[in-house]
């Protein structure tokens, strides 16, 4: 696997870019628990199908914000590790601040939670969502984002 | 048909040991450990003769969550079902950074506080949390996984004993300031370097020798390294790694005998997953690699100190989301792995782990998987009853040879320290995980629900345990009452004393003790150790 042996560890104040031409998706880790184990393997499958990830680090809603204007992203994944409350925040923020692309979400997201994202438009993809659904969510998320 | 009703042929150990299909008495080394009888060196079928006869293993659950008085609850739930120990968890948001609740960055985020452990920012806070609990009568793990927080946690949980009037020095339990969690698994935004960790560990080793003796200062803990991705050889290795960076600076220090330094580290932690007789094989082999290195590198002789006690948790990555229900058979095979493993003490992880921290029912049911294999299988009665199988002990030797191979590996890049500054052991993990992942995508490996026989709807759904919601209001109050109420003066002396004894380079369990003791709140001891110490470097390589 190309880059496996590199070294991904998303949780500090650092900005990370992988890959390079394809469809840029923001990745945000949005608590400040610092498990990153899913995270790094969802960027790296992300960044292996052809799309360009910048990885922030442990992030806050208006930080979120910014960078998805200051680096015009596609698609935005939000590794929610947290209460429901600051992901619904978040996404209130992003749409409050003119981000209209697609969202989507991954991490330790219990069924309620999925529920009240859903109704914000954020699709979920708890543990045990295979990375392929994962990439093939964010080629169809980024596709319907051109045609409109 | 579906792909999932085809058996899996890939014959490997998740570790990658080739498997055959089956073993004799070629496989075994005629001269191997596994002929000598537990309670004799070098302890690969036990540490203690008696077995759990003697002693039946611990029954110890991570708990706590929400207020003080959330978790208290909790614990004394736990121990009125029969846990054997108890567990506190504190907020991870506050005690992992050494933040107080008014933190912008906690701020930011109100809600997660006390997702995952009750926040607790002063020794008033943990006395909330003890309400109704004997410290005296209960072994107690009182938090500080992280290393920055342990001074902390263990200065907060020793300063309510105080307050009640409870002699110190009889008090018994155990540390953690975990360097797999703090390094490897759960990196934090903000941390003090992983060099003076090892001080601020080593402090606490002396610390407890002298005033708390039969307190287990840290415990060395491999479950987060496994859980990141380390392989059962690497995460054995790693584990012995750890220990001798631990050994070697208690030894440069001076003050204690090796034997005694080597009992005050002879307590560990290791993941145990699904891989059942892998796992059986890492537990004891363990035993023999911490008999032998003592042996063989640092001359101890003194069998007390050659004996290693094992906790188990149970790993949090087996559970599954899908059908969580699925997951009490998870927790009881991996809980069987345990026991068979020897171990002399054990959390079992909640059923609905990959949801939500446990629910009251999940953490019942953690606790009554233990009691059936204590009361009703008679496994407590035999010690190492898997003892000669020549599948298991073909299985411990190729484990021991890699892990002694990768803990060679670790020493060649500078010793355990280095490779987490350098980042290498962190890309060791990472080349797990993504194999782990694909080998889901491929099939290789199988998970029930998951990849294979999914189901169409869950008979026994569970939605998540949502804890409380008034945390962080209420510890707002607490901390605003806090600097209202104490000695302020006196607060900021004993932090001042705390600066200078940190800079000094001093013992800094002394003066933690008395800045916990003046009502110095987490985010004011945190400030210290930050001007101190400064900030871990996170390795990021591309």
């Amino acid at each position: 696997m190309e880059g496996s042996d590199q070294l991904l560890t998303p949780t500090v104040g650092a900005t990370i870019r992988l890959g390079g031409a394809g469809k840029r998706v923001l990745v945000a880790k949005t608590s400040l628990d610092g498990h990153w184990r899913g995270v790094s393997v969802v960027a790296r499958a992300l960044r292996d199908a052809g799309f360009e990830v910048i990885l922030l680090g442990m992030v806050t809603a208006d930080e979120i914000a910014q960078a998805a204007i200051d680096e015009d992203a596609d698609l935005i994944g939000l590794n929610v590790g947290g209460r429901i409350e600051v992901a619904e925040r978040i996404v209130k923020t992003l749409r409050a601040e003119g981000f209209e692309g697609p969202i989507f979400a991954g991490g330790t997201i219990p069924p309620y939670a999925i529920r009240r994202l859903s109704e914000l438009g954020v699709e979920c993809y708890p543990p045990g969502s295979s990375l392929q659904s994962i990439v093939e969510a964010a080629t169809r998320l980024t596709a319907a984002e051109e045609i409109r | 048909m579906s792909e999932g009703m085809e058996l899996n042929d890939d014959a490997r150990t998740v570790s990658g040991l080739p498997v055959k299909v089956s073993y004799g008495p070629s496989d075994v080394d005629p001269e191997s450990a596994s002929t000598r009888l537990p309670g004799e060196a070098p302890y690969l079928r036990g540490a203690f003769a008696e077995g759990y006869r003697s002693k039946p293993w611990r029954i110890f659950q991570l708990s706590g969550f929400g207020n003080p008085e959330d978790e208290g609850e909790r614990i004394r739930y736990l121990l009125e079902k029969g846990e054997t120990g108890f567990i506190m968890e504190h907020d991870r948001m506050t005690a992992d950074h050494l933040y107080d609740v008014d933190h912008p960055d906690v701020i930011a985020r109100s809600e997660d506080v006390g997702l995952s452990g009750a926040v607790q920012l002063s020794a008033r806070d943990t006395a909330l949390v003890l309400e109704g609990i004997d410290q005296k009568k209960y072994y107690a793990h009182p938090g500080g996984a992280v290393v920055q927080h342990a001074p902390f946690a263990l200065a907060a949980y020793w300063t309510v004993a105080r307050r009640r009037g409870v002699d110190v020095s009889t008090l018994t339990g155990t540390g953690q300031s975990d360097y797999f969690l703090t390094y490897l698994g759960c990196i934090t935004k903000q941390q003090i370097p992983a060099r003076d960790g090892l001080k601020i560990n080593c402090d606490i080793v002396d610390f407890c020798h002298k005033n708390v003796p039969k307190w287990v200062p840290i415990s060395i803990a491999g479950y987060n390294g496994a859980d990141t991705g380390l392989n059962a050889f690497q995460e054995l290795g790693s584990v012995f790694a750890c220990a001798i960076e631990h050994l070697d600076e208690t030894i440069r220090r001076g003050r204690l005998r090796v034997e005694e330094i080597a009992r005050c580290l002879g307590g560990v932690n290791f993941r145990v997953g699904m891989d059942f007789m892998e796992d059986i094989a890492k537990l004891r082999v363990a035993r023999k690699m911490w008999h032998d290195l003592l042996v063989s590198r640092y001359g101890v002789t003194d069998p007390r100190a050659l004996k290693l006690r094992i906790h188990v948790v149970t790993a949090g990555s087996s559970m599954t989301y899908q059908e969580p229900m699925n997951n009490i058979v998870r927790g009881t095979l991996m809980a069987l792995a345990s026991i068979l493993g020897g171990v002399q003490s054990l959390g079992v992880s909640g059923y609905d782990e990959a949801l939500s921290i446990p629910s009251e029912q999940a953490h019942h049911m953690s606790v009554r998987i233990q009691q059936i294999l204590m009361h009703e299988t008679n496994l407590a009665k035999v010690v190492d009853p898997l003892g000669g199988s020549y599948y298991l002990e073909s299985l411990c030797g190729s484990l021991e040879e890699r892990a002694w191979t990768f803990l060679s590996e670790i020493e060649a890049q500078g010793g355990f320290i280095s490779t987490l500054d350098s980042g290498w052991l962190h890309a060791r993990a990472t080349e797990n995980q993504f194999e782990l992942e694909h080998a889901l995508v491929t099939g290789k490996r199988e998970l029930v629900a998951v990849n294979v026989h999914q189901g169409d709807g869950d008979p026994f759904a569970v939605d998540g345990f949502q804890g409380t919601v008034d945390a962080f209001d209420r510890a707002t109050v607490r901390l605003q009452e806090l600097r209202r109420t104490r000695d302020g003066r006196g607060a900021v002396q004993a932090l001042r004393t705390l600066e200078e004894v940190c800079r000094r380079g001093d013992n800094l369990m002394p003066a933690m003790l008395e800045a916990v003791g003046a009502d110095a709140s987490l985010g004011e001891i945190g400030s210290v150790m930050r001007e101190v110490y400064g900030d871990w470097k996170v390795p990021i390589n591309f």
